[in-house]
């Protein structure tokens, strides 16, 4: 019984900065709860791995040479709705939200904050819910969540 | 023990640069900052052998912090991080006093090569940086072609300063307030800065510093 609370969420992390990978796996690692599973730069391999280590959930940039994260995300998303992806970038912008949930993300977070709420947007999406940035316009977040929860 | 000082707004980024540094045995991390002005105050404190600067900070950016910390300490190894290659930046770069240059795309072992160069007293360019200095060197010409490149040499670091602080939407009063001098002072350079890049507004000093990477929007 015990066993299940100590289950871990495995996690992929695709970023094309390596500086921005180790800081990912240094905020993981003093969470037991969370286990990085492996580790792409770009969005291609990816897609390749979501399918290989089938990881609960991947924080993933946007900007990246080839296939965007975005368009990582919307190919992961058709084949496992299941796996949940949170998008980490240097953007703070409205239109890339959007894309980014239609695509099947289940979150937004910036860079900057990824220290203070990494851990907290992984908790939300595992649980089901979703994590936006608090730095993305509020009326943005309420119609990204409604339809979100339309679809 | 070869102290290094870390300097990026980007916690995740400062995270990333400690894991991958403080791994190596006889390196240690003695300060973080988060603007380059709080680099500049712990380099004085610490007097690190290494500073890695990110260009893009608030405050006072990379570049600018490079000058003056070669200035004071020109012993100091500087290492300059970019998040997007630039083939402008890298004159910029070494005549900052900076000796070695990596992007955040590139590897682990880059940023590793590139301080122990450093400690070593050697530079540190990857390949296609290297490949543009050479090419600036070989033909002095190019890059002197571009009109923003040839205008922007001739501001001083101060007036380089003053027009981050601008382009952030500072008035000429609160620039005067943050580097303690009078605001008639402040309203000269803005006019020197202004006479000197042709500009006209704020505005297209927001544009000059983004082009050129004095700040990051």
């Amino acid at each position: 019984m015990a066993r299940w609370e100590w289950a871990m969420s495995r996690v992929l992390v695709v970023d094309d900065h390596a500086f921005i990978r180790r800081g990912v796996q240094s905020i993981l690692h003093a969470f037991p709860e969370w286990e990085l599973c492996g580790e792409a730069d770009n969005g291609a391999d990816a897609v390749r791995l979501s399918e290989a280590l089938k990881p609960e959930v991947i924080i993933m940039d946007i900007s990246m040479p080839g296939l965007n994260g975005i368009e990582a995300t919307r190919a992961i998303h058709k084949n496992h709705p299941e796996t949940k992806v949170i998008l980490l970038t240097l953007h703070d912008n409205d239109e890339l939200v959007r894309s980014a949930f239609r695509a099947g993300a289940r979150g937004y977070l910036l860079k900057i904050d990824a220290e203070k709420e990494l851990v907290q947007a992984l908790r939300e999406v595992v649980r089901e819910g979703a994590y936006i940035s608090p730095k993305i316009d509020p009326e943005v977040i309420s119609s990204v969540l409604s339809e979100m929860q339309r679809d | 023990m070869l102290k290094i000082l870390v300097a990026d707004d980007h916690d995740i980024i400062r995270r990333g640069l400690k894991q991958l540094l403080s791994a190596r045995t006889g390196w240690e991390i003695c300060g973080e900052a988060k603007t380059g002005r709080e680099a500049l105050v712990l380099t004085e404190q610490f007097r690190p052998d290494i500073v890695i600067l990110d260009v893009s900070m608030p405050d006072l950016n990379g570049l600018e912090a490079a000058r003056r910390i070669h200035r004071m300490f020109p012993k100091i190894g500087i290492l300059i991080l970019t998040l997007h290659f630039s083939d402008m930046l890298v004159r910029d770069i070494v005549d900052a006093g900076a000796r070695a240059y990596i992007m955040k795309s590139d590897t682990d072992r880059d940023l590793v090569a590139a301080v122990e160069a450093l400690a070593n007293r050697r530079t540190f360019f990857t390949a296609r940086a290297a490949d543009m200095l050479y090419n600036e060197h070989a033909q002095p010409g190019t890059s002197g072609s571009d009109p923003q490149a040839i205008t922007r040499d001739r501001l001083t670091p101060r007036e380089r300063e003053i027009v981050q602080l601008l382009a952030e939407g500072k008035s000429s009063k609160e620039v005067a307030v943050a580097l303690g001098i009078s605001v008639k002072t402040a309203e000269t350079h803005r006019a020197n800065i202004m006479r000197k890049l042709e500009l006209h507004s704020v505005s297209e000093v927001v544009r000059y510093a983004v082009k050129n990477q004095i700040i990051e929007v």
